[in-house]
């Protein structure tokens, strides 16, 4: 094995360190505290421990973590206008509704009814639109996280070739429109293309994002290549539950530059980019400067 | 020269016959659609462009009425008129023409636009849609340039596809539809290293860079498509000329089809304008119908 592993819980752990000391400058210097508040409608247990972690580490930083927990039969109108009060609330800065939503709530038009400035997931079409013509917007959390460790492990991302392979709202596109933005010559793979591999070792960075356990291959990887593996899949394997990311990492690893590993590599940055977001969105509505190196 | 040309005047006169028939449709039903072109100052060169945008709205059925303000107006005044327009059901859809003073942010212009009057397709939340696949008003040249694509004996779904240049309003919308239509696409720019290499990989080359010559034959795959979506001024042996960013002998020596300039991409551009224009105007009617009329 060659490749440098690229531990995103060492690297969150800094992020959030980064965004706890300027929380504290805020408080001091400003008298501000960041808010955080986390809506989750219904009883899904993957969402609850999310939910749970995410306040958890709020706190943690030293921001303030609202949560309100509705029951699953909520109505439209009353989570609405539950969004509507924090919009208007000056100490809410971020605002997360947990998805997926039960099946008699649409998504899209509660997450649009977001204030944009606060919608610190970074779905609001609003946001999405600003990202994509470049201008300031709230990126996606487990995107921004992959551009920060990208930035970390190469200094300038300027002419690499990325091959990003699956075209999800919440990973593919914004992850390829950050890495135009870091000016990398960017090709979008996904289920329909025709040559997958052959697209693949193309790449100076290779970004897995498709959901399929172990599809990427040390065949398919440049040698010297950074791959970032987004997948986190749940498999069975002699009889036991293993997470499993969409790169096959024992082959991958002995061909890559820089890799890194399921679990312990994308996911811890993905809080940890809510924070930053949260500390981001309370900067700017308090027209102060926002933070160095915490957005894209 | 082995290469089809394309033809896009008649393009064009198809798209416009289409659109003056719905345009006439929706006036039956009392929803004439309308256009209202802002300029601002004393702008030679783009009253031309704003004539010819009138006769093509006139020729396909659909009222335009040219604004010119003076150079001294300011951004909060600018903003006050697009308030009035928004809120006038007569307006159907709102241009900005450009160029504007310096004081004048086009953005925060954009930005001002009813996303259900954005013709232009140049508000947050229409370039937000076509990102998530979602096409309502996209950006006409963008669009053009796709929907010229579509017309070629070409299957999209898998095919290769590589966009040259990367601005907001044409390189990356062009990426994000084709991309949308099932396409592999590579974005390259001025940092990438060596466009040939993606180019002579690609089935299908867009460039919309604004530099004349900037593709020559020999970076492309034999039998591709290539959309010049450049509009260049050069002096020629006969005096200024206008010509896009291939090399148009050596590239049409090699491709299977190209744009001509003028005549490919230009013409279309308009004819999505005015597409966009009754689409707007159908949308504002049934969001009408839906938000306080019951029949019609």
């Amino acid at each position: 094995m060659t490749a440098v592993v690229i531990d995103g819980k060492a690297f969150a752990a800094k992020v959030r360190a980064q965004v706890a000391a300027h929380v504290a400058r805020l408080r001091e210097e400003q008298g501000l505290t960041p808010g955080l508040a986390v809506v989750l409608v219904g009883e899904d247990p993957a969402s609850q421990v999310y939910v749970r972690n995410k306040g958890t580490q709020t706190v943690e930083v030293g921001m303030n973590s609202y949560e309100h927990k509705l029951p699953a039969d909520t109505s439209e109108a009353d989570l609405l206008a539950l969004i509507a009060r924090l919009n208007a609330d000056p100490a809410v800065h971020g605002i997360l509704v947990q998805l997926p939503l039960p099946g008699h709530l649409n998504s899209d038009l509660v997450i649009n009814s977001i204030d944009p400035a606060k919608d610190v997931d970074g779905f609001h079409i609003s946001n999405v639109g600003l990202l994509g013509t470049g201008q300031k917007s709230m990126v996606p959390c487990t995107p921004l996280g992959c551009l920060m460790m990208l930035r970390d492990h190469h200094g300038s991302l300027a002419g690499l070739n990325a091959v990003v392979v699956g075209r999800s709202n919440i990973v593919g596109k914004p992850m390829a429109q950050l890495l135009l933005g870091d000016s990398c010559t960017v090709t979008i793979a996904h289920s329909r293309t025709k040559d997958l591999a052959e697209v693949c070792r193309r790449a100076d960075i290779l970004v897995a994002a498709v959901g399929r356990p172990e599809m990427i291959t040390g065949d398919m990887v440049k040698p010297g290549a950074t791959v970032i593996d987004v997948g986190i899949n749940r498999i069975e394997r002699d009889g036991k539950a293993k997470l499993v990311g969409d790169v096959h990492y024992a082959s991958a690893a002995d061909v890559a530059g820089a890799i890194t590993p399921v679990p312990g590599g994308v996911g811890p940055m993905t809080i940890a980019c809510l924070l930053a977001n949260t500390l981001t969105a309370c900067c700017r509505a308090n027209a102060l400067p926002e933070p160095k190196g915490l957005t894209a | 020269m082995t290469a089809t040309l394309i033809d896009g005047r008649a393009i064009a006169a198809r798209m416009q016959a289409e659109t003056k028939a719905e345009a006439e449709t929706l006036a039956t039903k009392g929803w004439a659609p309308r256009l209202v072109s802002i300029s601002v100052g004393d702008v030679a060169a783009a009253e031309l462009y704003v004539r010819n945008q009138q006769r093509q709205a006139e020729a396909a059925g659909v009222a335009f009425e040219a604004r010119n303000y003076p150079t001294d107006i300011s951004l909060e005044q600018l903003t006050g008129v697009l308030a009035g327009l928004n809120a006038d059901p007569r307006v159907n859809g709102i241009i900005i023409q450009r160029p504007l003073p310096a004081h004048i942010p086009v953005k925060a212009l954009q930005k001002a636009v009813h996303p259900l009057k954005d013709v232009e397709g140049m508000h947050p939340s229409s370039i937000g849609n076509i990102v998530y696949n979602d096409l309502a008003l996209g950006p006409c040249t963008a669009v053009a340039a796709v929907e010229i694509l579509k017309t070629l004996p070409l299957k999209v779904e898998g095919l290769d596809v590589c966009v040259i240049g990367h601005s907001e309003i044409v390189g990356k919308p062009i990426a994000f539809l084709m991309m949308g239509l099932g396409a592999t696409v590579t974005v390259c720019h001025h940092m990438t290293r060596q466009v040939a290499v993606h180019s002579r990989a690609a089935d299908a080359v867009f460039v919309a860079v604004g530099k004349p010559g900037l593709v020559r034959g020999d970076m492309l795959k034999p039998g591709a498509a290539l959309i010049d979506i450049g509009i260049n001024r050069v002096d020629g042996p006969n005096g200024p000329r206008t010509v896009g960013d291939a090399d148009f002998e050596s590239c049409a020596a090699t491709a299977g089809w190209i744009t001509p300039v003028p005549g490919g991409v230009g013409p279309v551009t308009v004819a999505i304008l005015m597409k966009n224009a009754v689409l707007a105007t159908r949308m504002q009617m049934n969001h009408y119908r839906a938000a306080f009329a019951a029949a019609g």
